[in-house]
């Protein structure tokens, strides 16, 4: 094991998921055709003024909350000078010296510690156009120009992939949980630049900056294979240069792809189209308010109400099937069941039909009616396979769409008793298996009845009622 | 040759209003005017076609607006849709915008008709119009005279009663300028009063549209048009519009006048303190009260204007890449030929100078050095007119230390023509509106003009007392009456 320490910054990007881009009207959609979402401004023509979309100021603001950053109450925006093809005015408009927030601090858990990593600032600033490089030529995008980004830097607090990971792992489940960004790594909705240095002492090295990692995992991979070169390097009487470098992930290794010269002038001076924005404490409280529930309040809650850890982070990373659990956190229902059946059958459903569960007709009162039926035993999973269909689609309600697929839930224990009384006469030998002490006869028995029944039983009825004759 | 062009806007309106002349009249005169004084080079480009188009649709309408059918000119740095906005420059010389600016939809509007655009010092840097790819244009009054710039086109064209209304911008003077150098009334608005949205940046924090026009009425009307909020430009003002002329008219008795001692200084030449002089006899004999005052850091303006203005000139300019519109070169090697060669070609050497001394004063600690501390100065001044505007209505003083002087001269010498300029400064460092009325004549009968500097969206009283003194001095400004 080395005896190298590593030294860990992480930058993200994300992009916020406002209805507009940040500094015209133009709408902020991903995926649609090149350059449709597009005008004047965001072409950077001539004469063009910035204006400011306050979602943006919103959604970033809750970012900052989240992060439990300080607010800067009255900020404005800054120039980023530089020649680029995808930059289209040539600068950038960005927040240098009064970022929306700063000081703030994320707590991340790895192996069962749990660590807080500071955060610098987050900042608002605009995205660049999409250079899309096809033989001798570039093309450019202008739909991505003026996106609304957040830049959230952290303090150099990181020290292992894995809390690097755990980090961004962290950062996405809470944009994602408050609905400020769609964190989509792979789309670039979130964008991850990596700043690593390793040291034998508490001094820093020089440190590498990865630029735009493509996935989580490979974020863990790069910063282990960027420290096994730096410490090879130096290991061979050799010193790491400040540069700029991206992980290939084919050849596991990090590339370089440029020297970064010593202090890059990018010309920053306020900028003169767009004044302060002064945010009152109102504001701040009225954003802080429609913060949602986050995954790790929802995380404990589920694992409270019995539902296993496996099964409350499956539920965790589908915010609609954990929104729509939420709604009944506070009734009285079985949440074990309720979040089986969502992580089971009915996310099954909606990913056949690729519905949201909010769109189907699968209201409250009709699932709190059919998880209390499954949980009392009055139908099983396999009536429940059969009506799911009508229950996500139909009007009618749990009891009128059982009654019309014809299927009879017995519960009368005296109509079970006949049906078992002629099943354990016909199978004699099974019962005797059991009483000389073979257990497995009783599910073989079980599975008569069921049949019997065509499945119509409560199994736990009759479970409890065959072990009463068998033991008579 | 019909003359309705030198009846007053009023005079038109009547008649426009009566069916006596139509909007084609006008505009049909305009353009012979344009062609019989082609060789003042006042326009960049004619708009014929459709300003005789316009003209005849509105030939249908009714009669509104006082404004109604008026020719106009705009400054050629003002975008408009589907007609070239140039900028005077070779880069933009094959630019057709897509957008109208905000100032030209208001003159769309009130059914103005633009006739072209005007002349001017390549993106407005330069106070001669002498670095407009185009050449310069020529003083009405003497045309081996600058006309004064950088809206030197529309002064030209204002004063040689082509067009009774132009639109300049001012971002140090380039409206108040030109229009005292030619003899017209010129109006640089508080900064925020006139929409800056399709104008082209030149120093974002001072650029301001302004009107010009032949006499102080016509010049509030036109302001009328064209101020306002405006949600596409954040730094336009909430702040109430009045009718700017609503006081023309007035008494200014009990006024009370400063002007700065740095004004009156030996910086101005003897025939303009003598022209200023008599217009504070004047106003002395009309009871107002006329102090001399010291206005802290206003001698810091020059210095100022380059910095701030330079420095944020060479991040607007950026934009102008060869990449997306304007001129760009043929087959470049790379993308930084495509920008060197782009912009090396393009761009004149003023526009050249003033984008790397910019970029020079906002690299690394410079911009500490240069620019913080130029916009803390500036606040200075700012305060310091506060002050005193608590004392006093207005600020007056001359608008350029000399009379226009000889085209061609000054070109080799860079400074000169900030030094020119050290009057007009002050008020856009302090975003305050500043303006010209014409006050006289120097030798050879070149036009003197009369600044005054009004506290912030105070315009109604700046035409007040320019009215009083427009119509005291009674002056001929018609320079074809001269010849």
């Amino acid at each position: 094991m080395s005896d190298y320490k590593k030294t860990i910054g992480i930058e993200i990007h994300c992009e916020l998921n406002s209805n507009t881009k940040i500094f015209s009207n133009s709408i902020n959609g991903y995926g649609k055709t090149a350059n449709s979402n597009v005008n004047v401004v965001d072409l950077g023509y001539p004469g063009v003024l910035p204006t400011l979309n306050m979602e943006v100021i919103r959604l970033a603001l809750k970012a900052a909350l989240i992060l439990n950053c300080e607010i800067n109450k009255e900020m404005h925006f800054d120039r980023k000078n530089y020649f680029y093809p995808d930059n289209p005015k040539n600068y950038q408009i960005t927040q240098l010296e009064t970022p929306i927030g700063v000081n703030g601090w994320v707590e991340i858990e790895v192996n069962g510690q749990k660590k807080k990593i500071r955060i610098h600032d987050i900042h608002i600033e605009e995205d660049t156009c999409k250079s899309i490089h096809y033989k001798h030529h570039s093309f450019l995008d202008f739909n991505r120009a003026g996106v609304p980004l957040v830049e959230i830097v952290t303090e150099a607090d990181i020290t292992s992939s894995e809390e690097a990971m755990a980090y961004v792992e962290k950062l996405r489940e809470l944009f994602l949980y408050a609905d400020v960004s769609d964190c989509k790594i792979e789309e670039g909705s979130m964008r991850c630049d990596v700043n690593i240095s390793i040291s034998k002492t508490d001094e820093w090295g020089t440190r590498a900056e990865i630029k735009n990692i493509g996935s989580i995992s490979n974020v863990g991979r790069a910063i282990e294979r960027e420290a096994i070169r730096q410490e090879e390097l130096i290991e061979n009487g050799g010193s790491v240069v400040f540069a700029t470098y991206r992980y290939d992930e084919k050849e596991d290794k990090t590339i370089m792809m440029r020297v970064k010269e010593a202090g890059n002038d990018y010309r920053y001076f306020p900028e003169p189209d767009i004044p302060f924005v002064v945010i009152d404490d109102n504001f701040i409280e009225d954003v802080r308010k429609s913060i949602p529930m986050l995954a790790s309040e929802r995380r404990e809650k589920y694992v409270l109400a019995g539902i296993s850890e496996l099964n409350a982070n499956k539920i965790i990373q589908n915010r609609s099937l954990s929104n729509y659990l939420n709604r009944f956190l506070d009734k009285d229902i079985d949440l074990v069941v309720a979040s089986n059946l969502l992580l089971g059958d009915i996310a099954g459903y909606l990913n056949k039909t690729g519905a949201l569960i909010d769109n189907t007709k699968l209201n409250d009162e009709k699932f709190i009616t059919v998880v209390t039926k499954l949980s009392k035993g009055d139908i099983n999973s396999k009536v429940f396979k059969d009506i799911l269909d009508d229950l996500m689609e139909s009007d009618s309600s749990v009891d009128e769409i059982i009654s019309s697929k014809g299927i009879k839930i017995i519960s009368d224990p005296n109509e079970l008793k006949n049906i078992i009384s002629t099943i354990l006469s016909n199978n004699e030998n099974s019962v005797n298996d059991y009483k000389s002490g073979n257990e497995r006869a009783i599910k073989f028995l079980m599975g008569q009845i069921m049949k019997e029944t065509k499945g119509s039983a409560n199994p736990e009825l009759v479970n409890k009622l065959l072990l009463e004759e068998l033991n008579k | 040759m019909s003359k309705y062009l030198d009846l007053s806007i009023k005079e038109i309106n009547e008649l426009l209003k009566k069916k006596e002349i139509k909007p084609i009249d006008l505009v049909n005169e305009a353009f012979e005017r344009i062609e019989a004084n082609s060789n003042l080079n006042a326009f960049i480009t004619l708009d014929k076609e459709r300003a005789i188009e316009k003209a005849k649709s509105l030939e249908e309408k009714c009669v509104d607006n006082i404004l109604f059918g008026i020719p106009i000119a705009v400054k050629d740095n003002i975008v408009t849709k589907d007609l070239r906005t140039t900028c005077a420059s070779h880069i933009l010389d094959n630019f057709i915008p897509i957008y109208d600016a905000t100032v030209v939809e208001m003159i769309n509007d009130k059914n103005m008709i633009i006739i072209g655009k005007t002349n001017m010092d390549e993106f407005a840097m330069g106070s001669t119009s002498q670095t407009s790819y185009f050449g310069a244009p020529k003083n009405p009054w003497d045309t081996t005279k600058i006309s004064g710039g950088s809206s030197g086109g529309s002064a030209v064209a204002v004063s040689s009663r082509m067009v009774p209304l132009a639109l300049g911008s001012d971002t140090g003077g380039s409206i108040r300028q030109p229009s005292s150098y030619c003899g017209i009334v010129g109006m640089k608005p508080t900064y925020g009063r006139v929409s800056r949205y399709g104008l082209v940046a030149f120093g974002s924090s001072l650029d301001q549209i302004g009107p010009m026009t032949r006499n102080v009425y016509e010049n509030a009307l036109l302001l009328n048009a064209i101020c306002g909020r405006d949600d596409k430009d954040l730094t336009s003002s909430y702040e109430e519009v009045v009718d700017f002329t609503s006081k023309i008219g007035e008494s200014i008795s009990g006024m009370k006048i400063a002007i700065p001692n740095y004004f009156v200084s030996d910086i101005v030449s003897s025939e303009v303190k003598e022209k200023l002089d008599n217009v504070v006899s004047l106003l002395k004999e009309n009871g107002a009260l006329v102090d001399y005052i010291d206005i802290d850091y206003i001698e810091n303006a020059v210095t100022l204007y380059q910095i701030i203005g330079m420095g944020e000139a060479s991040s607007n300019l950026a934009r102008f890449d060869g990449v997306r519109y304007g001129y760009s070169v043929n087959d470049p090697s790379s993308i930084d030929e495509l920008y060197c060669k782009t912009r090396g070609e393009g761009f004149g050497e003023e526009v050249k100078r003033r984008i790397m001394v910019g970029s020079y004063l906002l690299s690394g600690s410079n911009a500490d050095v240069y620019y913080t501390k130029a916009l803390q100065i500036r606040n200075g001044i700012r305060e310091s007119f506060k002050e005193a505007f608590e004392k006093y209505d207005l600020i007056i003083g001359p608008n350029a230390t000399t009379t226009a002087y000889n085209l061609g001269e000054g070109l080799d010498d860079p400074l000169k023509t900030f030094l020119d300029d050290v009057l007009v400064f002050p008020a856009n460092m302090a975003g305050l509106p500043g303006m010209n009325v014409p006050m006289g004549f120097g030798e050879g009968h070149l036009p003197i003009g009369l600044q005054i500097i009004g506290n912030s969206f105070d315009e109604v009283t700046m035409y007040k007392l320019a009215s009083f003194i427009e119509e005291k001095l009674g002056l001929e400004l018609d320079p074809r009456e001269v010849k």
